[in-house]
């Protein structure tokens, strides 16, 4: 749809790598990885549809206030979810599940996240730096070039050494383009020269409105207005979107400053749960990006380099397995204590948490069935 | 085996129900796990609902085409195993439960155990019952936290100074009473509007309590002249010249006080002076139209009956009594009649009052109750043929329909002079005044 | 002891100086606050001695300013941002509201969020719209945050640097209209912790409570009160959130009477939340209602009209008379 000469595709729909000169500065990146690496891409990609997919049920059946679908994105998401190294700092949106996942998030804590049992609550720290989801649009790139201003501050990037030079991916949608916020770390980020990638997850809608209405320019072309240069992958190919991050991650961290990847891909399901993409979306859309599914088309890449129905069963297995068991834990989770409104609010003592707290006690003991 | 209802789930954020469109599984068929068994229709959409659980359909609870609130069961599913997706009860649902149980007390069965929507929250037909077990003050017993519990745990602090409301305070302010001396009963140690009014009647019992000395000498001397020497002549010639003749009638006055409070309240009578004083002074005037003997004047010759009410109201003054007259009451409306008194209470007290105010009296009244007398046995002011005494009101037992009743009594009475008047029109005309002040409605007359 | 005697605006200048010295993890953030030395010379000399790594001119964004200060903690900075006029904070609103006050919480405590964001505010200095404004209710009324407020050189200097000190954000607001005015700073010892409130004036009859700008405007009332045989005690609030109550309802007990003062408009403002609260706790011992004075709910008029809109001695005493009435 949305698909230009600029479009950077490594893997074709078909499930064979295209070679010209724009995808020979990238290649290699992907001939380095190894069959167990491509293997992993796979079932990152594959046992997150499924998570996903019965996470949805999940909603249905009552168990979640909502679930965010990130159907459609696993390539996106999984390629450069695998560029990021450990030492890089990741801030994202609130649809990339699979990168959590990969960085050591349990989904089990999204999961919560929907069930209305917390705001988030992982130590990012304890997770390889995946940071919370931000669900106010588009602050998270503040934050991410506040993070990539402070790594050049302490001189943890540049130094010439890629394996531990820092830098930092942030992850927006092509709705929050428009936020203002977003802009403004443009600004900042180019001002300051941060080492940082902003990954760009153009879905073409949010909710309802379609990207036509954020923009009338290929969105990989605004950085450049800010001084930042720009480009456009196929953002359903996950070996484009593997090479390509890790290039430009690459160039961040290596002093070169910010960089801007749009990738093209498709919210092949409703926006949320509490959303009907029925009532403003054609058919005719759904089955072209159908036919430029991500997980799809690294099927057919596989099967080529010789994987075989032994491989895609186990992984199939694999999701169903973890979708079982995430089901199970999802219905036994207990709840948050009553305390827990009142802790964490600031990081020093506060009369009025103690206050409030105390107050609250003692009203729930005065009741029938209160609960402490 | 075990047999496990689905509950239609709310699934677009706060929807409260949802037209069941079309079955699509029915009793007796398997289903697994997440297989769709119904499309549902929402205010926001068309939704198709997974199943979650694996077994056999027991029955469709619902019908095509109805619609139920989030909540209602729709479908049994008779599982393999143990119900496993029945969902343990977290304290959120008990919470919603519990609201929903003090909703419904006639109806037994507890609200579903929907985990999201809440779809009935927001409802509150009763509140949660009390009767936990009441907590020790909490550790940080700083006083917002107490303060809300009442009654044991008013601000600590406080205690040192006064605890009284703000009415109250006001209330001490009007009734002349320092807060600082009135005895507390309050259950928190408050001023309570009752201790400030005992504290207030005391007053007036307890007021002058000091005695003061005799002067040096054992005789004092003061010399028989002015006011005191003008009234002595009057008294005897009063006392010794006219029989008097006394009766006394006691009264429940209540209507009264409360037609006075009435008054009081009355933007007619703002900034005017309202007592029991001014409805006996009405009530006389009344009785006397009714029995017009007692207003008259004797002269050894003739019997001057007067067809006007110049009404003397006794006055205490610092020189002395004296017994200023209000000309031709009977005329007054009462608000102007309550002016006149005042007046007239505010000129003898400046010692202001004149000859000519003193004189052409027909009829007096004597207000003993303000020095909290129950009655008295007045002397007649000279020239008059009676001479009405109001006594103190205040609350006495009274029978009222058959019981004893606090009421608001007071004694009424009157000297009169047997030359012109008897025993029967006496009597008379005390019972009249009596009953206008048992009812002041009388007056409408 | 050692005094000396300085303007609020060179008392905040060195408070900043200090903090930068015992802390390299501090770092200054805002437009015009390097070579310039902030608009009102806060910061003048800063840029000089600690370069543009510890003090940092931003681009013109304050959303921008707020939202990298964010990152810059989660990094292990301590930003102390600056906000160049009240006016322009509002850009700013959605970051410091929705991120600064909940990551904390959102975090389950794994994150602390040490940003100082300073704002000059208030009126009294004759300019134009958006900078003579008083939105330190907002922020008080977002949990997560904490709000302060010096009224005088002493407490500017020891209370930026506890700011800076605390692992919470904490938005400064320094009244604009008592930058110039000197007083004596002992730089010894602050002597009184951040979130306290404190007795500025003892008295016996009516207690007046204030903050920031308002408390020199108390003190001269009070002063004027005296002379006509009135007793006034003033209390400087300092801390908006959280508040400390303890001297403000033992003065009122012992006073009786109580007006509250404040630049801000009165309809839902700190002003209000006082009142309540000074009711509620001191119940029994009030004569009379708590008092308020404040600007009009009106936006803030140009200025030739601004002395009739900020309450001066003579709307403070208008109260304290009726106070007294009651």
């Amino acid at each position: 749809m949305s698909y230009t000469d600029a479009t950077i595709q490594l893997l074709s729909p078909e499930g064979t790598l295209v070679e010209n000169d724009v995808t020979a500065e990238y290649l290699p990146r992907v001939t380095a990885l190894s069959d167990e690496q491509l293997r992993e891409f796979h079932r990152q990609m594959v046992v997150i549809r499924k998570i996903d997919l019965d996470a949805a049920n999940l909603q249905r059946q009552g168990q979640l206030a909502m679930w965010i679908p990130s159907l459609g994105q696993e390539a996106a998401q999984v390629g450069s979810g695998f560029a990021a190294k450990p030492q890089d700092h990741i801030f994202p949106s609130y649809r990339e599940h699979v990168v959590a996942k990969i960085r050591g998030v349990d989904p089990i804590k999204i999961i919560e996240l929907l069930r209305g049992l917390s705001h988030g609550g992982w130590d990012p720290k304890d997770h390889n730096n995946f940071h919370l989801y931000t669900l106010v649009l588009g602050s998270q790139t503040l934050h991410a070039t506040g993070y990539a201003m402070g790594i050049q501050f302490d001189e943890a990037t540049a130094t010439g050494n890629p394996d531990s030079d820092e830098a930092v991916i942030v992850y927006f949608g092509d709705g929050s383009t428009s936020q203002g916020d977003v802009s403004e770390s443009l600004v900042f980020a180019a001002s300051y020269q941060t080492p940082q990638v902003f990954f760009l997850q153009n879905n073409h809608w949010a909710i309802s409105v379609p990207v036509s209405r954020q923009s009338r320019t290929p969105l990989y072309l605004r950085p450049s207005g800010f001084g930042i240069p720009g480009v456009q992958i196929d953002g359903n190919d996950v070996l484009a979107s593997y090479a390509v991050t890790s290039d430009n991650l690459d160039k961040a961290r290596s002093g070169k400053g910010p960089q801007f990847i749009e990738a093209l891909t498709y919210r092949m399901g409703a926006h949320t749960t509490s959303d009907d993409p029925t009532k403003y979306r054609e058919n005719a859309e759904l089955d072209f990006w159908t036919r430029h599914d991500a997980i799809a088309r690294f099927e057919l890449f596989l099967r080529a380099k010789g994987e075989g129905d032994a491989f895609f069963a186990e992984v199939k297995q694999e999701g169903e397995d973890l979708a079982a068991d995430i089901r199970a834990r999802t219905i036994a989770l207990g709840v948050p204590t009553t305390e827990s409104i009142f802790t964490n609010v600031y990081s020093e003592p506060h009369p009025l948490m103690d206050e409030q707290y105390a107050w609250l006690t003692q009203y729930e003991a005065s009741l029938e069935g209160g609960q402490a | 085996m075990a047999n496990s209802d689905f509950l239609l789930p709310d699934v677009g954020e706060g929807l409260t129900e949802a037209e069941i469109v079309a079955w699509k599984v029915k009793p007796g068929d398997t289903v697994a796990m997440n297989q769709v068994l119904v499309e549902i229709e929402t205010a926001k959409s068309l939704v198709e609902l997974p199943s979650p659980f694996e077994g056999t359909v027991s029955a469709l609870l619902v019908e095509e085409g109805q619609t139920v609130e989030v909540g209602t069961a729709i479908i049994t599913v008779e599982s393999a195993g143990a119900a496993i997706a029945e969902a343990p009860k977290p304290v959120i649902i008990d919470i919603v439960g519990d609201t929903v149980d003090s909703i419904s007390k006639e109806e037994p069965e507890k609200a579903p155990a929907t985990l999201v929507g809440y779809g009935v929250v927001g409802h509150a037909n009763s509140r949660r019952r009390k009767g936990g077990v009441v907590a020790a003050a909490p550790a940080a017993a700083s006083a917002p936290v107490v303060a809300a519990v009442r009654p044991a745990s008013v601000p600590a602090a406080a205690a040192s100074t006064i605890i009284a409301k703000p009415p109250i305070r006001k209330l001490a302010k009007d009734l002349g009473v320092n807060l600082g001396e009135v005895t507390a009963t309050g259950l928190a140690g408050e001023t309570t509007r009752d201790d400030v009014i005992r504290h207030a009647k005391q007053a007036t019992v307890f007021k002058n309590l000091e005695t003061p000395e005799w002067g040096a000498e054992r005789e004092e001397i003061i010399p028989v002249k002015g006011v005191r020497k003008a009234i002595a002549t009057a008294m005897v010639s009063s006392k010794f010249t006219a029989p008097h003749v006394s009766v006394f009638v006691d009264v429940d006055a209540t209507r009264t006080m409360e037609f006075v409070k009435r008054l009081k309240n009355s933007p007619d009578f703002a900034g005017i002076r309202v007592s029991p004083l001014l409805i006996a002074a009405k009530a006389l005037i009344w009785a006397v139209r009714r029995n017009p003997m007692v207003n008259s004047t004797w002269t050894d010759k003739e019997i001057n009956v007067h067809h006007y009410v110049n009404l003397g109201i006794a006055a205490a003054t610092p020189r002395g009594l004296v017994v200023p007259n209000i000309k031709d009451a009977h005329a007054l409306s009462l608000k102007d009649l309550a002016q006149s008194l005042e007046q007239l209470t505010l000129t003898a007290r400046e010692g202001r009052t004149t000859p000519a105010d003193m004189s052409g009296g027909t009829v007096t009244i004597t207000n003993l109750g303000s020095f909290g007398m129950d009655t008295g046995t007045p002397i007649l002011n000279p020239g008059e043929v009676g001479i009405l005494v109001l006594g103190t009101i205040k609350l006495k037992p009274w029978v009222v329909d058959g019981e004893v009743r606090p009421r608001m009594v007071t004694t009424l009475g009157g000297s009169f002079d047997h030359r012109v008047v008897d025993g029967d029109v006496v009597s008379k005309f005390v019972a009249d005044v009596a009953s206008v002040m048992e009812e002041p409605a009388l007056l409408l007359d | 002891m050692s005094i000396e005697n300085l303007s609020m605006a060179k008392a905040i200048n060195n408070g900043l100086r200090e903090a930068l010295k015992n802390d390299e993890k501090v770092l200054l953030m805002g437009e015009d606050i390097g070579p310039l030395g902030g608009v009102f010379r806060v910061t003048e000399g800063l840029h000089a001695e600690f370069g543009g790594k510890r003090v940092l001119d931003t681009p013109l964004a304050e959303s921008g300013i707020v939202g990298t200060a964010i990152g810059l903690a989660m990094r292990g900075y301590r930003p102390v941002c600056e906000i160049q006029f009240d006016g322009f904070i509002f850009p700013a609103f959605d970051q410091i509201t929705t991120q600064l006050a909940k990551l904390t919480s959102r975090h389950e405590g794994s994150l602390q969020m040490p940003v100082v964001i300073r704002v000059p505010f208030g009126g009294h200095i004759g300019a134009v719209e958006h900078h003579q404004e008083s939105p330190e209710a907002y922020f008080a009324h977002t949990p997560g945050l904490r709000v302060v407020t010096p009224s005088n050189p002493h407490d500017a200097y020891w209370m930026i640097q506890e700011a800076i000190t605390s692992n919470d954000p904490v938005l400064f607001f320094e009244p604009k209209s008592r930058y110039w005015p000197k007083g004596d700073v002992d730089t010894s010892a602050s002597g009184i912790p951040l979130h306290s409130s404190r007795v500025v004036r003892e008295g016996t009859e009516v207690t007046l409570v204030g903050y920031g700008p308002m408390v020199t405007m108390l003190l001269q009332a009070a002063e004027i009160a005296a002379e006509e045989g009135t007793s006034v005690e003033v209390i400087d609030v300092r801390s908006i959130s959280p508040i400390d109550y303890g001297p403000i309802i033992a003065s009122v007990q012992k006073t009786g009477r109580c007006v509250v003062a404040q630049e801000a408009p009165g309809f839902v403002s700190v002003g209000s939340e006082l009142a309540a609260t000074i009711t509620e706790r001191a119940f029994y011992s009030l004569e009379a209602p708590v008092l308020r004075v404040a600007g009009y709910d009106t936006p803030f008029p140009p200025a030739k009209l601004e002395s009739i809109y900020l309450p001066d001695a003579d709307r403070i005493l208008e109260a304290v008379d009726r106070a007294l009435a009651y």
